[in-house]
């Protein structure tokens, strides 16, 4: 963008979706001029060139004023990135429970894993699952200094290590925490095509941060969507001067994003966690995924029908999406939004952020409620939050954008545009049972209205797109949301599903009856989009 | 999209045919291959001796064996009568080495011919096919060759199976059950194409298989190609066309990538016009029509808009698709 463009395209190319969308300069300001979601599979351009005939057909004069006259998508600016299928990273330590902290690492920076140590697999075992030609890295690791029951294991599996390292040149080699001891065994490490890299030890929290960085840094190529979208995150929060979290739900995983601004001598930051176990179509439906998409399904049904669906849904994620492909689809996204959970168990002891977005292909065939109600199902926080869904796939292009100044003047122009409001979402927690618990007073600028609090279940309050308001809540008894007490006062803004007071569990507590969990999923449901008809 | 619209450029493309061929066989530690890179294969070589039940052994190695990590380790009493299967040098360990060894070898024999592109001991064999292929989702079992058959009504029932059909790889349509596949393995068929396999339907084969597997007495190769996915749907014509025309020749089946293979030169595979698309998903799943224009986004049952193209059939009636739900071969 060195010669002042007045149009620029982005596309965000997905194993199942491609998306591109038409930025263009209006009235001095970037505007988002429009935005498609295809199938992948598709030629490359197609999305591009029939966004741009759409354009030229609905306004010709923006088109003209944009330069779009007989324009191609070659002959426009544009910010690519691409998420590809994650690769494999065999994961060996010392002991069982050396391993549990390097599998956790490495399974929330963009890799999945295979695992092994010497107390539960043999060494024949362990050689095999290291030349395995699907795996593509090894991540070695003991604790710093290395504990008792992993110290004796070390020099055998340096030296099983390094003779698989010698045969498999083209592998990545992370020597984590006390295993780094084990450099010398692998000789001249510099005539290697791929390098022996010497990493922090793992730990849980903040601790662990270095090595998680080191293993991003490897498993994500440097277009990477996911990548971009800690980078947009991070600029947006900075613009919005808000605490923002963003959670993605793609074909071969999910990403979380948690973006703060500076406050005070605190400078802005970011984390990122890039989860494979949470895509929405493993490779392999197992029991365990059958299950988890089982227990978020209100279609009745079989579990090998349910497997055939996922199956299907792995071949191709767009067909039959029509009719209950839907909830097929909503059911996976929980299902995968509970693995991203589970990965990032730390981020639960966060303060609720100020806004959450949502991004990924599934979200693009559901309505904004059904996407707030699938994304609260799952990750319960007590507090408020605006949520917001990134409807046009923009927000991982934009983060493409390598110079952060320029990437904020871009998103500060199209703040308007590139998020859609789905509304305010109040979780408080710690109800007691009963009847009531409590009420609450909407001020806004069409009066004041007041509506009765019931626990266990959720009440959608109507609030229109960007109107914004005071939410005034007095509990009978003490709750917590954001800190504890009776009566609080929160500030929200509508969006397209309103505002939601989330009266339910935190965590959410389903019935174990399929049944009984099928009525309740399905009456929440109703509850948000009471529209949703064939 | 040089010569079609862009509308039509918005529809996934599948490949009918594949060329070239790279086919990957896996090998383990100790696993030993009997070709290098660069060498040509001609259909049923072994190319590599698996080892049944590998073990790992710890022995002293002189240092005039050379060893090395990936080298075969040649065992003293293999020289003398033949009494071992020598091994591979795993790693070493306080002057000791561990070696990769076993007493029984399956030979590994290429269902095609080819040319060796890489050899990764202890890793994989990858060999370029001499001929053409069809690509499936996942192949169970394999590889294998034989002679393809069409089953008469596109249906195959065990009742149906056999000792004709020995020899033969079978194309059976739409969907296939477990006890038809174990049934066709037993009588010596080679394998079976078939468009989808339900989860229930894999489950009770492969188990089936394992059984098979851990007996002494091994079954000829025998391989399953999934063409499509998990739930019944007729074959795309295309790929019937395909396939009728291979009916009487031989083929491969082999697994990574899960494809069929075939070496017939001289037969031309005609893709369908490229206005022809097929729908794969939703109430009219199966059914082939002409691509006639993208109409945008449309809303379809379950409140859901998605973008849509008009197709044409045959008897004239037109319909609104998604975009999502087709697909066209190439």
């Amino acid at each position: 963008m060195t010669t002042e463009p007045k149009a620029f395209l982005t596309q965000d190319s997905g194993a199942a979706t491609i998306a591109a969308a038409l930025v263009g300069r209006v009235d001095g300001r970037w505007r988002l001029i429009g935005s498609l979601s295809l199938p992948a599979g598709a030629a490359p351009d197609a999305a591009a060139m029939v966004l741009l005939d759409r354009v030229r057909i609905a306004d010709p004069n923006m088109a003209t004023a944009l330069g779009l006259d007989g324009a191609r998508p070659s002959d426009l600016p544009r910010v690519e990135v691409a998420s590809r299928p994650p690769r494999r990273l065999a994961v060996i330590a010392g002991s069982e429970r050396a391993l549990e902290p390097l599998v956790a690492a490495a399974s929330r920076s963009g890799w999945h894993t295979v695992a092994a140590s010497p107390e539960a697999t043999d060494p024949l075992a362990m050689s095999t699952m290291l030349l395995d030609a699907s795996v593509d890295g090894i991540l070695a690791g003991a604790g710093m200094p290395p504990a008792a029951d992993e110290r004796r294991a070390l020099g055998e599996l340096g030296a099983l290590l390094a003779a698989a390292a010698e045969r498999r040149p083209e592998m990545t080699v992370v020597l984590a925490g006390g295993m780094g001891e084990q450099l010398a065994t692998f000789g001249d490490t510099s005539a290697r095509p791929s390098p022996v890299v010497v990493a922090a030890a793992a730990e849980t929290g903040d601790a662990g941060a270095a090595l998680r960085a080191v293993l991003l840094d490897l498993g994500l190529a440097s277009d990477d969507s996911r990548r971009a979208l800690g980078a947009a995150t991070l600029s947006l929060a900075e613009i919005l001067d808000r605490r923002v979290d963003l959670v993605e739900i793609g074909f071969d995983g999910g990403t979380r994003v948690g973006a703060w601004p500076a406050l005070g001598t605190e400078s802005s930051g970011v984390n990122l966690a890039v989860v494979p176990a949470a895509g929405l179509a493993p490779s392999d439906p197992d029991d365990a995924v059958v299950d988890r998409v089982a227990t978020w399904s209100t279609a009745a049904g079989d579990r090998h029908r349910l497997r055939d669906r996922l199956r299907e849904l792995r071949i191709a994620p767009w067909a039959d999406v029509a009719g209950d492909g839907v909830e097929l689809r909503l059911g996976a996204a929980r299902a995968a939004l509970a693995s991203l959970a589970d990965w990032t168990p730390d981020w639960f002891d966060r303060p609720a952020p100020d806004l959450v977005v949502a991004t990924g292909g599934v979200w693009s065939i559901a309505s904004g409620p059904s996407v707030v109600l699938a994304v609260v199902d799952v990750l319960r926080r007590s507090g408020a939050s605006q949520y917001a869904l990134d409807h046009a796939r923009l927000l991982a292009p934009l983060g493409a954008i390598a110079d952060p100044t320029e990437r904020r003047a871009v998103m500060t122009d199209l703040a308007d545009d590139l998020l859609a409001p789905l509304g305010a979402v109040v979780t408080p927690s710690g109800l007691r049972p009963g009847r009531r618990v409590g009420a609450l007073q909407l001020h806004g600028g069409s009066g004041t209205r007041e509506h009765e609090l019931r626990p266990g279940g959720l009440s959608l309050i109507d609030l229109p797109p960007g109107e914004a308001a005071t939410a005034e809540l007095l509990f009978h008894d003490t709750v917590r949301l954001g800190g504890r007490g009776r009566r609080f006062a929160v500030d929200v803004t509508g969006g397209l599903g309103g505002l939601l007071v989330d009266l339910r569990d935190v965590p959410l507590r389903l019935p174990d009856r399929a049944d009984l969990r099928g009525e309740l999923l399905m009456s929440w449901q109703a509850a948000v989009a009471p529209q949703r008809k064939p | 999209m040089s010569d079609i619209g862009p509308d039509l450029s918005l529809v996934p493309v599948r490949q009918l045919v594949s060329s070239p061929v790279d086919v990957v066989f896996r090998l383990a530690p100790g696993d030993r291959s009997l070709v290098a890179a660069g060498d040509s294969v001609v259909v049923g070589a072994p190319i590599a001796q698996r080892l049944r039940d590998p073990r790992l052994d710890e022995l002293t190695v002189p240092a005039s064996a050379t060893p090395h990590p990936g080298r075969r380790w040649v065992a003293p009493s293999e020289t003398r009568d033949g009494g071992a299967v020598g091994g591979e040098f795993v790693f070493g360990w306080r002057g000791r080495w561990r070696v990769a060894t076993g007493d029984i070898v399956d030979p590994l024999e290429v269902p095609f011919a080819g040319i060796v592109r890489d050899v990764r001991p202890g890793t994989s064999i990858t060999v370029r096919a001499a001929g053409r292929g069809i690509r499936g989702v996942v192949v169970l079992g394999g590889p294998t060759r034989g002679r393809l058959h069409a089953t008469p009504d596109g249906e195959l029932r065990a009742s149906s199976l056999d000792i004709a059909s020995a020899g033969t790889i079978l194309v059976v349509g739409s969907r296939v059950d477990a006890e038809t596949l174990t049934r066709a393995r037993a009588m010596g068929v080679r394998g079976v194409i078939v468009t989808g396999l339900s989860s229930k339907e894999r489950r009770d084969y492969l188990a089936s298989e394992a059984r098979q597997r851990s007996a002494l007495h091994r079954l000829p190769p025998f391989a399953v190609l999934v063409l499509e996915g998990a739930v019944r749907r007729p074959l795309a014509g295309g790929i019937m066309m395909a396939l009728t025309a291979l009916v009487g020749h031989e083929v491969a089946i082999v697994a990574d990538p899960p494809m069929l293979i075939f070496d017939v030169p001289n037969l031309q595979v005609v893709p369908p016009p490229v206005d022809v698309v097929r729908i794969r998903g939703g109430s009219q799943a199966g059914r082939e029509g002409r691509f006639v224009e993208a109409i945008g986004l449309r809303r379809f049952d379950g409140g859901v808009h998605l973008e849509a193209g008009l197709i044409r059939f045959a008897d004239g009636s037109t319909a609104a698709v998604p975009i999502g739900d087709l697909e066209r071969f190439v």
